[in-house]
């Protein structure tokens, strides 16, 4: 068999080396590099990055030297402090707390909790999106019943329903809780463009090389809808910040000792803090903005970056 | 013994309407088609667009699920998935497409598509699968660099070249072309069509050859079935198609070659008008009442047409006497 291929190339063992050296020089950039090269040509996106990897490093560390229970214990002389007085750098809210501290601490929960619930519910969402779409048929039918039957739960009253009746919840429970809901957005979209992708023709060659059901899926079809799953689970990032957000600033987030963006902004309730007393919601409200934003120019970097054709970094 | 012998294949698609969603009607894409593949040989298939070309390709390299009939090979019926699998099908019947692009994924290098059916039926190390890539790369005319790159940055002929290779990779017996050079401009067909002689010279690969290029079916071919509507209409040798065309719908194909012969162009426009006034006139006399075509009847060891066999066995001394006179 190899002789076979040996007799009618000239290429043997010996040239080995010399032309995958060959090959390597001329090979195309990695994909790491490509996006690195598209946030270099886009300055936005670039500050972008800078806030927004600085600011989770900044807030994951900062939050490890501030001790919580002290921290949100009431203290009566500092009640609503301007920015700047008694060592405060933001003020302190009407139980006399540091706004600042609450802030830091309160950062890490939202966005503890939206990457978690976007990495389960995404990547749930993904193989229920993937699976039904490359196999259709009995499997597509059955699963998206499930689907259909999840989608007519009425979502927000089932996450207050589940809130209120587990006894001792806490950010990891209230995650899981959310990931049952909402992954469902991005198994549909997933499920449309797979049902497309494994129609064509380099998915008939892999079958005909042998290659198997799964592995097509997740290394043949996966990859090129990858442009499409990076910008949903970004996007989605941004979303499941206004989540838990939404939902503490209603009361049925996270308790109310433990600080969070939304337990911040819940204190623009009061119309005496919308008016006198700003900084206690300000900075929070200004902080999901910026994330917001700053999260949307990554991804739309990162869909540039996966398709050739709107790319603006460097030529390769 | 024939290399792979179709019997009767029949690929149906089921037409569904109405509340449930019910099967309503079929649409035959194949309807009962029969014929076998040698060794070492070139068989072509041709046909209109929508004939069921395609389909009948699909359906041997094992893609399309076969409503009835068999597929035989090695003395299995390889329409089962178990028999596919226990024979390790694949690995002695490979497939190139008609879209080049489409055929190699977009995301993957170029090594890692040639070598995938590598990967899959033969456990090579590390460099003997390099060292094989690199030589398929070669035997179809690329340089080593094109190793790491992806399909979007080669030409149509190029990447029809790769498809070649990825299909030669392991050594395949029979390699099912569909349409293997429609898309691409006359020299680069040409380019391609001669690297599958080359490759077939020396590796001894069987090729069924689907195409509705009668020039390039010539060029290739020694045997070759006419499709129409799902049915065969002719089979014969190129020169039993090309020289001695019997039923209707072959001589319209073969009439609607463009000839460049400018001081024939008069002539040649007559014999067309005239094939297409016979199968205006005559339409009801070569397809049963339901407009589909006759089961095939030989009028040679190598020839057969479908009409019924009285006009069969006279159209075919109709040519023998016209040829004893030219």
């Amino acid at each position: 068999m190899a002789e076979n291929f040996n007799q009618h190339s000239d290429v043997s063992a010996a040239d080995l080396a010399r032309l995958s050296q060959e090959a390597k020089s001329e090979a195309t950039p990695s994909t790491a590099r490509i996006i690195w090269d598209e946030f270099k040509a886009d300055k936005p996106a670039m500050v972008a990055l800078v806030i927004i990897v600085g600011f989770i490093l900044f807030v994951m560390i900062a939050s490890l030297f501030i001790n919580t229970p002290q921290m949100m214990q009431t203290d009566i002389m500092n009640y609503f402090d301007k920015p700047g007085t008694d060592g405060l750098l933001l003020g302190a809210d009407s139980g006399g707390r540091s706004v600042a501290q609450q802030l830091i601490v309160g950062s890490r929960n939202s966005i503890g909790i939206a990457l978690g619930l976007t990495a389960i519910s995404s990547t749930f969402g993904i193989c229920w999106g993937l699976i039904p779409g490359y196999y259709s048929g009995y499997i597509d039918w059955g699963m998206q019943r499930v689907y259909d039957f999840m989608m007519m739960l009425p979502m927000t009253m089932m996450i207050i329903v589940l809130v209120t009746i587990i006894p001792h919840y806490n950010a990891i429970t209230l995650t899981l809780i959310f990931s049952i809901f909402y992954w469902e957005g991005t198994s549909r979209l997933i499920r449309s463009r797979t049902l497309a992708e494994s129609q064509k023709d380099y998915v008939a060659a892999s079958k005909t090389s042998g290659t198997s059901n799964l592995k097509i899926i997740f290394r043949e079809i996966m990859p090129n809808i990858s442009s499409l799953i990076i910008v949903d689970t970004t996007l989605s990032f941004a979303e499941n910040i206004g989540v838990e957000t939404g939902l503490s600033y209603l009361g049925f987030g996270l308790p109310p000792q433990t600080p969070s963006l939304g337990t911040m902004i819940a204190n623009a309730n009061d119309p005496n803090n919308i008016t006198q007393y700003w900084w206690t919601w300000l900075p929070a409200a200004l902080e999901i903005i910026i994330l917001c934003l700053s999260i949307s120019y990554i991804g739309q970097v990162i869909r540039r970056a996966a398709d050739a054709s709107q790319r603006q970094g460097a030529a390769d | 013994m024939s290399l792979i012998t179709i019997q009767n294949l029949k690929v149906h698609y089921p037409i569904r309407s109405g509340f449930w969603n019910r099967v309503t009607d079929e649409v035959p894409a194949v309807d009962g088609i029969s014929f076998a593949i040698e060794a070492g040989e070139t068989y072509g298939l041709v046909g209109e667009s929508g004939s069921g070309k395609t389909t009948t390709g699909k359906s041997v390299v094992g893609l399309e699920k076969v409503t009835s009939g068999s597929i035989l090979y090695q003395g299995q019926d390889i329409t089962q998935k178990a028999n596919r699998r226990r024979l390790n099908y694949n690995r002695d019947v490979q497939m190139i497409f008609q879209d080049s692009l489409s055929s190699l994924n977009p995301r993957k290098r170029i090594e890692d598509i040639i070598a995938e059916p590598l990967r899959n039926f033969e456990h090579l190390s590390k460099e003997d699968e390099k060292l094989r890539v690199l030589q398929l790369l070669d035997i179809v005319g690329l340089d080593a660099d094109a190793l790491y790159k992806y399909p979007h940055q080669f030409s149509g002929g190029q990447r029809q070249r790769i498809g070649v290779a990825r299909a030669v990779a392991t050594n395949p017996k029979l390699i099912v072309a569909d349409e293997p050079v429609s898309a691409l401009d006359l020299s680069v067909q040409a380019q391609v069509l001669n690297f599958m002689k080359k490759i077939q010279r020396e590796f001894g690969i069987s090729y069924l050859f689907i195409s509705h290029d009668l020039g390039v079916v010539r060029h290739m071919c020694q045997n070759i079935a006419i499709m129409n509507r799902g049915r065969l209409v002719e089979i014969g040798t190129r020169d039993d198609i090309y020289n001695h065309p019997l039923h209707i719908y072959t001589k319209r194909l073969l009439a609607a070659i463009p000839e460049t012969n400018v001081a024939q162009r008069a002539a040649h426009r007559a014999s067309r008008l005239a094939v297409e006034r016979i199968y205006q006139e005559q339409r009801a006399k070569y397809y049963d009442d339901d407009g589909k075509a006759y089961p095939l009847v030989a009028v040679s060891p190598t020839h057969s047409v479908a009409l019924p066999a009285a006009l069969a066995h006279q159209l075919a001394q109709e040519e023998v006497q016209r040829e004893a006179q030219a």
